[in-house]
């Protein structure tokens, strides 16, 4: 064949090729929009019967044809945040040891094994967790089945912290070294380097973990429907039962699909993705404040 | 008058990662002296100096062998001795490095964090030593009216006297200078000399150069690092 | 600070250290000790014999096998329709796309990573319902739902580590073979890509290991406590992770929930292995890859 022919099928076939790119990256990209687009058609007679509203804040009475999930809404912040103030202090503390307390064996150590974990199938939190931890509980406060907030809490914590200590630890590291270099010399010791040089500077890196945390808190099913309890409560003290947004989705989807009860975890599904959404703004809004802008 | 010797290495060895840069070194610095250490460029004067203040501790794969004794008070202690505080010798020994290293912090503070290290809390005292320290360091008439604003927004020249001024602040015996003014330009490292020679007073002053003239102009004595040794060089 | 603050926070750190390593010992450990004694054939297959359920000459009902297969199946669908899609976006991303258009998809697929799974489940519930309703009656809650729902889930993580492995090539290799004449598409596929293959691949093996625990998306689409070995794509199917939620609160015997302790021993060395794989991959494969293509 002629080169110029050649070229002309080469040129088109570099074209297809980008605009097939192109196509993949904009089915990728409409699949976020179609979850979403997805919920609020199928939740759609909620709200267009006005109910809307009144399914966030009115609890869950089926009895009385209340489908409110305002309970739910509860018991995930509850859980969520609780979980976030377990494993904050714990994460910085590992951080802390990992990147500058301690440069030696149990700190490389205690990297690898945090890395390790964040293998660790979410189910067999929730396992170990009904048969260790819910019993423990039980038996330390004497009261109710030990299947609770403060149970469930302390499991999540376990479950995010892993990923809390590798993004801190990530913060730290990237302090520049002429900082710790300087600090050396002039006699301070490591705890001083920590605290006055290393946490200040990584601030940013440390509300961006966190916020990332509270994410990954919120999205948790297995852990809340294994060990939380369920009732469709507001929990009023870390020992009441309680039923997040995702437990609840799992849990009703078995429910008869034409009635208001089933169209309710819709509701759940927008509560849900407005708030993960929310998160994500709120990180990016930090990273954009901070040094580089770029995206 | 011949000063006393402040500073003396015995039998030192220094390897990274098992390559000898430093080969049986047996030197003495004479008090209240510029002592130069000149060489070719990554020949290990940097890692020389960093043993007199134990710095290359936190670096991998760095091994030392020998003794290293400093004079304090009439009497020669071995700063590698167990009992030996770390935090003693870094405060007795400073060091000023290349390029210049400001903490992230406002000019004032960063002058006044060796005294928040050391656990000062009095403000007259840390306002009076920072001012002190900057006069000390030829930066007082320049920063007076913008103690409070970030180190960062210093020249090149005026950084290096900051952290100049950071080191003196706990009154050093002993000042360590890597290259100095190799990262300023001709001007601010002129300044940076006379600096130099003013201090010679009431510290011992080492400095790495590789500019001979800058050797020349300020320096009292000069040894040569080559080839893992160090030598005596007669002017 | 004093002192004894110095200590004291020092210490603390320590404790933290030292808490989180017990907690994940007693974790393992406690599956380990409970589950390790019935990590048997009997535990995969029941009571038929291996060969023949291997073979799918005979259904298993008592085993993990069908569990095991459902986990392996559901993985090698998600992770190969995901795959292509996310390469060819995370290239596009990377590679093509303007600055306006990278911080809107950029945004997106943030969104995608971080919502929830259950939330992705329940889409692919719905999409199941409106395939049902406008395509052909036969579609229910299946292996092929279940794949679909899992690759949006996992998608967000290959377009990622793709786009960033990309763009972390140094510019000398960006242009090397520009510079001898080959076009944009040429230099992707013979350089920038071969170069960033050890970033695409611990992205990969991420997916994998993420299909292989995850329980809440296919809850909603078609996973079920008992169906066997699945005879088609449409069918209902069984996988690892349900089995053991399944089992925690259904148990009716010892034998049972022991049952759940193998299957967990069983999963975590399958998503520890992975783990592992994609550590050794990240350092192995960097080398090979500068003496290679």
């Amino acid at each position: 064949m002629p080169i110029k022919v050649l070229s002309r099928l080469n040129r088109m076939l570099e074209r297809i090729t980008e605009q097939l790119f192109l196509v993949c990256a904009v089915i990728s990209a409409m699949i976020t929009v179609l979850i979403f687009g997805f919920m609020v058609i199928f939740g759609l007679p909620l709200i267009k019967g006005g109910q809307f509203f009144h399914l966030l804040t009115q609890p869950w009475l089926p009895y009385h044809n209340l489908y409110g999930i305002y309970p739910m809404i509860a018991g995930t912040i509850f859980i969520a945040s609780l979980g976030v103030v377990f494993a904050f202090p714990l994460s910085i503390g590992c951080a802390s040891l990992i990147s500058v307390i301690d440069g030696g064996v149990f700190s490389r150590v205690l990297r690898r094994v945090v890395q390790l974990m964040t293998g660790i199938p979410t189910v067999i939190y929730g396992f170990v967790g009904l048969f260790l931890l819910v019993p423990t509980v039980r038996e330390l406060f004497l009261s109710g089945s030990g299947m609770c907030v403060l149970s469930a809490s302390i499991m999540l914590a376990i479950l995010i912290a892993p990923t809390m200590i590798l993004f801190f630890v990530d913060s730290f590291e990237s302090v520049p070294n002429s900082y710790m270099q300087a600090v050396d010399s002039l006699g301070g010791s490591k705890v001083q380097k920590l605290i006055y040089v290393v946490i200040p500077e990584s601030w940013s890196g440390i509300l961006t973990g966190l916020v990332l945390a509270l994410g990954r808190a919120l999205g948790d099913t297995l852990i809340a429907l294994m060990i939380a309890g369920n009732a469709v409560q507001v929990p009023c003290s870390l020992l009441d039962s309680a039923r997040t947004l995702t437990a609840h989705i799992a849990l009703v989807i078995a429910a008869d699909y034409e009635s208001l009860e089933f169209k309710a975890i819709f509701a759940c599904g927008i509560a849900l993705y407005i708030f993960t959404t929310l998160l994500v703004v709120l990180v990016r809004s930090f990273r954009y404040n901070s040094r580089r802008g770029q995206v | 008058m011949d000063k006393s010797i402040k500073i003396k290495t015995e039998n030192l060895f220094f390897s990274y990662h098992n390559n000898l840069v430093l080969k049986n070194v047996s030197v003495e610095f004479r008090e209240h002296y510029i002592s130069a250490i000149i060489g070719p460029s990554g020949i290990g004067k940097s890692t020389f100096l960093m043993t007199l203040n134990r710095l290359w501790e936190s670096i991998s794969g760095a091994a030392m062998k020998g003794k290293i004794k400093i004079q304090f008070d009439g009497e020669f202690q071995d700063i590698y001795d167990q009992s030996y505080s770390l935090t003693n010798l870094r405060r007795s020994v400073g060091m000023v490095f290349q390029t210049p290293n400001p903490l992230p912090m406002s000019i004032y503070r960063n002058v006044a964090f060796p005294l928040k290290l050391a656990g000062h809390k009095k403000k007259d005292y840390i306002d009076h030593m920072v001012e002190e320290a900057l006069k000390r360091a030829y930066l007082w008439g320049e920063v007076k009216d913008r103690l409070h604003n970030d180190a960062f927004t210093l020249s090149g020249g005026q950084q290096q006297r900051l952290c100049i001024a950071r080191s003196l602040i706990l009154e050093p015996e002993i000042l360590l200078f890597d290259e100095p003014t190799s990262s300023l330009d001709a001007e601010s490292g002129m300044g940076i000399e006379e600096l130099l020679v003013s201090l010679k007073e009431q510290c011992t002053l080492l400095v790495v150069s590789h500019y001979g003239d800058q050797v020349k102009r300020i320096a009292d004595t000069v040894v040569e690092l080559s080839d893992g040794h160090l030598i005596p060089v007669n002017e | 600070m004093n002192r004894s603050l110095e200590i004291a926070i020092a210490v603390c750190s320590w404790l933290c250290g030292i808490v989180l390593l017990g907690t994940v010992c007693t974790i393992i450990g406690y599956i380990a000790f409970n589950g390790l004694g019935t990590l048997k054939m009997q535990l995969l297959f029941g009571d038929i014999n291996p060969l023949d359920a291997l073979l799918l000459r005979k259904q298993v009902f008592d085993g993990l096998f069908p569990a095991i297969v459902g986990t392996l199946l559901l993985v090698i669908l998600s992770v190969g329709i995901a795959i292509p899609i996310g390469m060819a976006s995370g290239v596009y991303m990377a590679e093509y796309a303007n600055d306006r258009v990278k911080k809107v998809f950029s945004l997106l697929f943030d969104i995608l990573a971080s919502v929830p799974s259950i939330v992705i489940g329940l889409f692919g519930f719905t999409l199941a319902v409106f395939l049902h309703k406008h395509f052909s009656e036969n579609i229910y809650p299946s292996l092929f739902i279940s794949s679909i729902s899992l690759a949006f889930l996992v998608l967000p993580y290959i377009i990622r580590t793709t786009q960033i492995a990309l763009e972390n090539l140094p510019p000398k290799t960006r242009l090397a073979a520009l510079a001898l004449g080959a076009t944009k598409l040429q230099n992707i596929i013979y350089v920038l890509i071969p170069k960033s293959l050890s970033g695409i691949i611990s992205g990969v093996i991420l997916a994998i290991g993420r299909c292989a625990e995850d329980t809440a998306v296919i809850m909603l689409t078609g996973v079920v406590a008992s169906a066997g070995v699945p005879k088609s794509l449409l069918a209902q199917y069984e996988a690892l992770p349900f089995y053991i939620y399944y089992i925690s609160s259904q148990y009716r015997n010892t034998e049972e929930l022991l049952s759940g302790y193998g299957a967990s021993i069983i999963l975590l060395v399958i998503c520890t292995v992975l783990f592992f794989c994609a550590f050794m991959i990240q350092r192995g494969l960097t080398y090979r890859a500068l003496y290679r293509a």
